[in-house]
């Protein structure tokens, strides 16, 4: 290997290595900008406290979410009961640390599975055009006239009570808004100059859309998971507190919020906690949402 | 221009067509989705072998899907949406029973999301970036994060139960229907003030704008006569945008105030497997929320013709 040829390598490498510089500093700007949002800070805090509540419910609590106590119905806060019991003796404070384990559960696995349906169509439908994104778009337009709490508490009646049916009818009722971001986003990118210099040295439609349009699909797609978990969060406890969603005597926040309305009067502490607890969640991925919106695709509108 | 404008009508009428069609194969399909014999899921596991003969022939559960669905939609357009299984009326009249009071809910609440959300957007994009446009943008992420039947229960608790001033659900008179609608109305009109703040900012960047102010007009009558008439155009397509979800709030709020609409018998229908009930009021919600896209888009293209051009 002659001098020149060593030269051209040491530069190759030198390259290689500022772009992957480059790259992770991308990153760095998009935390940069992030944290500028103070609010989205506040959200991504208290998303935290959430997911270590979750995590370690069973260290926090000395009580059984599932345990009852007869002699102990409907007692107000004390000191052994910072929240109260409720209806049938359980202590509440332990039935809400629990209920963060489940609502996150039914949430991320709702936003996956909606997510997965809505990402893919939304791609298809963009990048082939035609037939398929006429076909696409008609069914979205078919299930977005339905409001999708409705047209879910319809399906998750029909197929009977039970987490994984309430999972599946948001799924089949929740991904259009997925799909229409992601549509619309490849529809600009197709437009992008790079996609075009890439067409013309005649790279193919797979890797046209493996390295490029997928690539910059993804900050669109990550912005919308966080976007829709809070409407997953509120959707699947509106499901259980209209008795189609998570069944007694699972420490969930939407029966906690339905099993609470009838002691309304003598134990309010079981309805308001437990509401408060959905209320500090969603909050919290509300602010990191639209924290995360403006720092990497300012030009999603919220949905 | 005039052929264009026609034909921009009629390619949104023909698309509403085929929703329309789409969104009434959904509420037929809605009793066909989990497999088994619906006559069995309709009426339960326990009933008579006649009575399960007798609901196959009413609703042809005999005959092939396609054929149902056309004894189905065409029994639809004479007027004819079935038999309640629980109420053994026809779905039609239980309907008209209910549709006054929930029409009532629905009117105030977007009456008061509409106004309060527009007022809300505009005194936002006015007083940009002061504290009065980070509480606007705040109290609309507050309401959205609190769950409307939540909500709902609390106004029932403090106002009803401790303060005594409302009676606690039911439909009694004016003061029943106020919280109800503030529920909704409080979350939905959210949906409405961002969107307005942005379009209310966009229309003041314009040139036109600026050309006003230099002529030295006042700033209200800015405000009002030419940025305010803009940026309340594209509302008119992002209220029709929203209708489901105001319509799906009112549904869980109607529950919690146990108001004898649509929407809680809907509910009660699904728990009772109460289906010609079920899919009739599915299909009205839609076949509403179709229509009122549909209106929206028209309306919008008259006033502003730019976007025929456009599409």
């Amino acid at each position: 290997m002659s001098d020149r040829d060593q030269a051209l390598l040491d530069e190759a490498v030198k390259d290689i290595a500022r772009l992957k510089k480059q790259r992770s500093s991308q990153l760095y700007l998009v935390w940069l900008r992030f944290k500028k949002n103070r609010l989205a800070l506040v959200g991504f805090i208290m998303v935290c406290i959430v997911l270590f509540v979750a995590a370690f419910a069973p260290l926090l609590t000395p009580y059984d979410p599932y345990e009852t106590d007869p002699f102990n119905r409907l007692k107000a806060p004390s000191r052994d009961h910072w929240l109260g019991t409720d209806e049938l003796g359980r202590d509440v404070l332990t039935r809400l640390l629990y209920g963060t384990r489940i609502a996150l559960l039914i949430g991320v696995l709702i936003v996956l599975f909606e997510g997965t349906i809505g990402i893919s169509l939304g791609i298809f439908s963009g990048f082939f055009g035609g037939v398929i994104d006429s076909i696409v778009m008609r069914l979205v337009d078919v299930l977005r006239s339905f409001p999708v709490i409705i047209l879910a508490m319809a399906i998750a009646g029909i197929m009977g009570q039970g987490i994984m049916n309430v999972i599946i009818a948001m799924g089949i009722v929740g991904w259009t808004t997925y799909a229409r971001m992601v549509r619309s986003k490849i529809l600009s990118i197709k437009e992008s100059d790079y996609v075009e210099a890439a067409r013309s040295i005649g790279e193919s439609k797979a890797s046209i859309i493996l390295r490029y349009i997928l690539p910059n699909t993804l900050p669109t797609a990550i912005v919308m998971v966080c976007i829709m978990m809070p409407t997953a969060l509120i959707a699947s406890s509106t499901l259980s507190f209209l008795g189609v969603g998570v069944q007694p005597p699972t420490a969930d926040w939407g029966s906690m919020i339905s099993a609470g309305r009838d002691y309304l009067l003598d134990a309010p502490w079981i309805s308001t906690s437990a509401g408060l607890a959905i209320m500090f969640t969603v909050l919290g991925f509300n602010f990191i949402g639209d924290g995360l919106r403006d720092a990497l695709d300012p030009t999603i509108k919220r949905a | 221009m005039a052929g264009r404008k026609r034909s921009f009508w009629i390619r949104r009428i023909v698309r509403t067509l085929v929703t329309a069609f789409g969104v009434s194969l959904v509420a037929f399909l809605i009793l066909h989705l989990t497999p088994g014999d619906p006559a069995k899921i309709m009426l339960g596991p326990y009933a008579s072998e006649a009575a399960y003969e007798a609901i196959r022939e009413r609703y042809h559960l005999n005959e092939p899907l396609p054929l149902q669905y056309l004894y189905w939609i065409s029994g639809v357009f004479r007027g004819d949406l079935g038999d309640s299984i629980r109420y053994n009326r026809p779905v039609l009249e239980l309907i008209k029973d209910r549709i006054g009071p929930t029409l009532a809910l629905m009117g105030s609440a977007l009456f008061i999301s509409i106004t309060l959300g527009i007022f809300l957007g505009i005194v936002a994009a006015i007083k940009r970036n002061t504290p009065i446009d980070y509480f606007a943008t705040f109290q609309a992420v507050f309401w959205l994060s609190i769950p409307p039947f939540w909500l709902g229960i609390l106004f029932l608790y403090i106002f009803g139960l401790q303060l005594r001033w409302v009676p606690i659900g039911g439909m009694v008179g004016f003061t029943s229907l106020i919280f109800p609608a503030l529920t909704i109305g409080l979350r939905d009109e959210a949906w409405f003030a961002r969107p307005m703040r942005a379009e209310m900012l966009e229309v003041l960047n314009q040139d036109y704008i600026k050309a006003v102010k230099a002529k030295g007009l006042k700033y209200s009558s800015v405000i009002v006569k030419h940025a305010l008439r803009n940026a309340l155009i594209p509302m008119i397509t992002m209220i029709a945008l929203r209708l489901p979800w105001v319509i799906g709030g009112s549904v869980v709020v109607e529950v919690v105030f146990s108001w004898g609409g649509l929407g809680s018998f809907l509910v009660s229908s699904v728990l009772a497997r109460d289906y010609p009930v079920v899919q009739a009021i599915l299909l009205l919600i839609a076949m509403l929320v179709v229509v009122a896209n549909l209106v929206a888009d028209l309306l919008y293209s008259v006033i502003d013709p730019r976007i025929r051009k456009e599409s």
